[in-house]
C-alpha cells in the first residue's frame, strides 16, 4: 500500500450502532469471463467467484464481492498480500486471462454493525434493503448519501461499506450525523 | 421518480440510472463517404417521441452495464428491458 493518508474515522459506539474504519483491508478488483480466468481465481485464492447477482463468497481468508457479470471485489486483511496480488496479477493479467487491479488505496472500508445498521443506510439510500438484510452475504452497489458505495452484508446486522477515498471523509461524518438521530 | 429492472441486479431506483438516449441507432460503416448533412443527421438528429420510445440506460451507480429500456415517455411506464444485442419481448 501507498504511504497516503486515510480519513480520520475512529471507533464511534451509539444505541445500537458501532462504526469503525476497517482497515488495513487490501482490495483488488478483478475482471474475466473465460473459464481460465476462474480456474486461475479458484487456485490461488480457494474461492469460487459468486456468478449470482448481488451475491458473495467468502472463506477464511478472502470475500469476493459480485459486481457485475464479470467484475468482483476480493477483499482480506493484509498479510502476504504481494504475494497473492502478484500470484493473481502473473496468472491472469500477465496471461491475458483477465484483469487485476490492486485497488486498496482507492477504497475505504467503513465497517457498520448492530440493530440499527440498515436504519442508517436507508436514511439516505434509494436502495430497498427489505430483502437485502434478511440474508448474509448479499451485495449491494448503490448511492448514500449522495455517494457510490458498495456494501457488503458480512454477518447480520454486520456489513463492510466501501466508499471511495476521496467521498469517505465526507460520507464518514454525515454518517456519523445521521447515526446521533437514529 | 419510477423503478428500473436492470437486467444485472433487479430492481433498483430510477436515480442510480443514467439515460443514454434513443436506443439502435447505427453508426454509419464508412462515415468519410456521407455528406455533412448525412452525417449530422446520425450524429443529432432524435426522434424524440411522445409515446412508447426506444432508449438506452446505464445503470451508472450499480454494475455500470449498459441495457436497452421500452418506456412510454408520456407515463414512463416501462414496457419491456433488455440487454445490449437481444431483442426485447414487448407486453
Ligand atoms: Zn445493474
Amino acid at each position: 500500500m501507498l504511504n497516503i493518508n486515510f480519513p480520520k474515522i475512529d471507533k464511534k459506539t451509539f444505541n445500537d450502532l458501532e462504526l469503525s474504519l476497517a482497515e488495513e483491508k487490501i482490495k483488488i478488483n478483478i475482471r474475466g469471463k473465460n473459464k481460465d480466468f476462474f480456474t486461475k481465481v479458484g487456485k490461488i485464492t480457494s474461492i469460487i467467484l459468486p456468478t449470482e447477482a448481488n451475491t458473495s463468497s467468502s472463506n477464511e481468508k478472502f470475500n469476493a464481492l459480485w459486481l457485475s457479470p464479470d467484475e468482483w471485489i476480493i477483499y482480506f486483511d493484509g498479510k502476504d498480500t504481494n504475494k497473492v496480488i502478484n500470484n493473481l496479477f502473473n496468472e491472469i493479467s500477465k496471461l491475458n486471462f483477465g484483469a487485476i487491479t490492486d485497488i486498496s488505496d482507492h477504497w475505504v472500508c467503513i465497517n457498520i454493525k448492530g440493530r440499527k445498521t440498515f436504519d442508517l443506510l436507508s436514511s439516505s439510500s434509494p436502495f430497498n434493503f427489505n430483502s437485502f438484510k434478511k440474508s448474509k452475504n448479499n451485495v449491494a452497489q448503490t448511492v448514500l448519501n449522495h455517494t457510490d458505495v458498495i456494501i457488503h452484508h458480512k454477518e447480520v446486522d454486520d456489513v463492510n461499506l466501501f466508499v471511495r477515498r476521496s467521498f469517505a471523509e465526507d460520507l464518514w461524518l454525515w454518517i456519523n450525523d445521521s447515526a446521533r438521530f437514529l | 421518480m419510477f423503478i428500473i429492472n436492470c437486467p444485472y441486479c433487479g430492481e433498483r431506483d430510477q436515480s442510480e440510472f443514467t439515460a443514454g438516449g434513443e436506443a439502435h441507432i447505427e453508426r454509419p460503416k464508412q462515415p468519410t463517404e456521407l455528406s455533412d448533412d448525412e452525417w449530422a443527421e446520425f450524429l443529432f438528429m432524435r426522434k424524440n417521441i411522445k409515446g412508447v420510445q426506444f432508449e438506452r440506460w446505464n445503470h451508472a451507480h450499480g454494475c455500470r452495464k449498459w441495457f436497452n429500456v421500452v418506456r412510454d415517455t408520456t407515463n414512463d411506464k416501462i414496457h419491456a428491458v433488455y440487454k445490449m444485442g437481444e431483442k426485447p419481448s414487448i407486453d
